[in-house]
């Protein structure tokens, strides 16, 4: 805390906020929150938890801290499980650490809320890898088209292309080439 | 107490919003995303060996008119030759050119590279002169469930902290520690979508896609403007990103989805 953090320290993100990527580790952290009670327990600085007594924000991870004696120290918890980094930082030799009954809440509605609305999108294509997206998104309105020539409209393994080129392209070209293949005047291979 | 204020602002030069334009700006504005800070960097390390050169270069010419002044000095040496120096000032200059060129090239690289796959889809569509965005990761059919124009405040209707000419009705709202994709591209001529904070500039081109990945480190509000004359009013159709948590970007989609599709 006395020196000021350095340019990287400011930027880089804290160790369990880890930018969303792909879907499967989040739906991996909905279930693991409820079996939040075995998972590690991190403590804060103990000057700072003197200090103030309101728990500092998730994203100060202070793992080398020595345990917390003091009784009335809350001892912050942190409930977001962080299912691939608690291998990398479970050097917290705090067993004896009492848990305190509110964690703080609004880590988990980030996973709760990604249920609702998933954040997901079209992956990254190796075939498309430079800033020119223009034939990806062709592509993928015709590998869609293609899947239900071969498999038949709505078919399950279809929607999956379906959603890639309904997020890459403009609404625009859409309604044009969808318009073009009922003319039978679309320019691809279908 | 104003004028004190005034004073302050133009002693530090800088104030309020640092993720907008501001007169007599002389720097960059805070960096938003990992881009933003290694352009910043680049920029500082580049400088470093531009001041080395600038004093260095001064100083030989200050003291070449210094000795070899006419009346000081009529005859000048009558050296023509010599091999040391001249390989000595052929072969720094060339490390000092790569020890710019590298990190120069590691940046550019990195910044068109699209190492991991993002969350969110945004399409940023410029038009004469406004710009529609589209969310498209969301729809479940060709639909387009959530889709908006953003268009400025006109000048004479900004309310009070508002920015001038930078403002606009609909903000893009993207959430922030996320890694998002912003396909640009344009419905009529050539705009550009860039936002200084996020170290992004993006030609808008009819008929092509151009993508760019931004991660938003901070939630706030960041301003920019379309970097591409394109008309009457290319200066009148800013850009304004909005910063979010996850979590309130989550609410905001489907709020804006479950009016629209409950409609549907």
């Amino acid at each position: 805390m006395a020196a000021a953090p350095s340019l990287s320290e400011q930027y880089s993100l804290p160790k369990d906020e880890k930018p969303v990527e792909s879907k499967p580790a989040e739906e991996a952290v909905v279930e693991t929150t409820t079996e939040v009670v075995s998972e590690k327990t991190e403590e804060a600085p103990a000057a700072a938890v003197e200090e103030s007594n309101e728990a500092p924000a998730p994203a100060v991870e202070s793992s080398e801290a020595p345990v917390v004696e003091s009784s009335e120290s809350p001892v912050v918890e942190s409930s977001e499980a962080p299912v691939d980094d608690a291998q990398t930082s479970n050097e917290d030799a705090a067993p004896a650490a009492e848990e305190s009954s509110e964690a703080p809440e609004q880590e988990e509605s980030g996973s709760e809320e990604a249920e609702e609305i998933k954040l997901e999108t079209a992956p990254a294509d190796f075939r498309f890898p430079t800033t020119n997206q223009t034939r990806h998104c062709f592509t993928r309105y015709i590998e869609y088209h293609r899947c239900t020539a071969a498999k038949g409209e709505d078919a399950p393994e279809c929607d999956k292309f379906a959603k890639f080129y309904r997020s890459l392209c403009p609404g625009e070209w859409i309604d044009r080439w969808n318009e073009q293949r009922e003319n039978g005047t679309f320019p691809g291979p279908l | 107490m104003k004028i004190q204020m005034i004073v302050r602002e133009w002693l530090f030069f800088t104030i309020a919003p640092c993720d907008a334009a501001e007169p007599w700006q002389l720097g960059f504005q805070d960096a938003a995303t990992p881009m933003m800070q290694g352009i910043i960097d680049l920029h500082h390390d580049i400088f470093f060996f531009l001041i080395l050169i600038l004093v260095f270069v001064s100083w030989i010419l200050v003291r070449a008119l210094w000795h070899f002044h006419y009346k000081k000095n009529p005859i000048p040496q009558r050296i023509v030759h010599g091999t040391t120096i001249e390989i000595i000032r052929t072969i720094f200059p060339s490390i000092i050119l790569m020890f710019i060129a590298i990190p120069s090239f590691a940046l550019l690289y990195s910044m068109d590279e699209v190492v991991v796959d993002p969350a969110i889809t945004i399409k940023a569509i410029g038009h004469q002169w406004y710009r529609t965005y589209e969310y498209s990761d969301y729809n479940s059919s060709d639909e387009q469930s959530l889709t908006f124009d953003s268009y400025m405040i006109p000048e004479d209707d900004p309310e009070l902290g508002q920015s001038r000419l930078l403002e606009v009705d609909n903000r893009v709202v993207v959430p922030a520690k996320t890694h998002i994709r912003i396909i640009v591209t344009s419905a009529d001529v050539l705009h550009s979508w860039a936002v200084p904070s996020s170290g992004v500039k993006c030609d808008a081109v009819p008929g092509r896609l151009n993508q760019t990945s931004i991660l938003v480190q901070r939630e706030g509000v960041y301003y920019g403007q379309c970097s591409e004359i394109c008309g009457t009013n290319h200066a009148f159709m800013p850009i304004v990103v909005e910063a979010v948590s996850r979590k309130d970007y989550g609410s905001r989609v489907s709020n804006q989805l479950i009016p629209q599709t409950g409609e549907a």
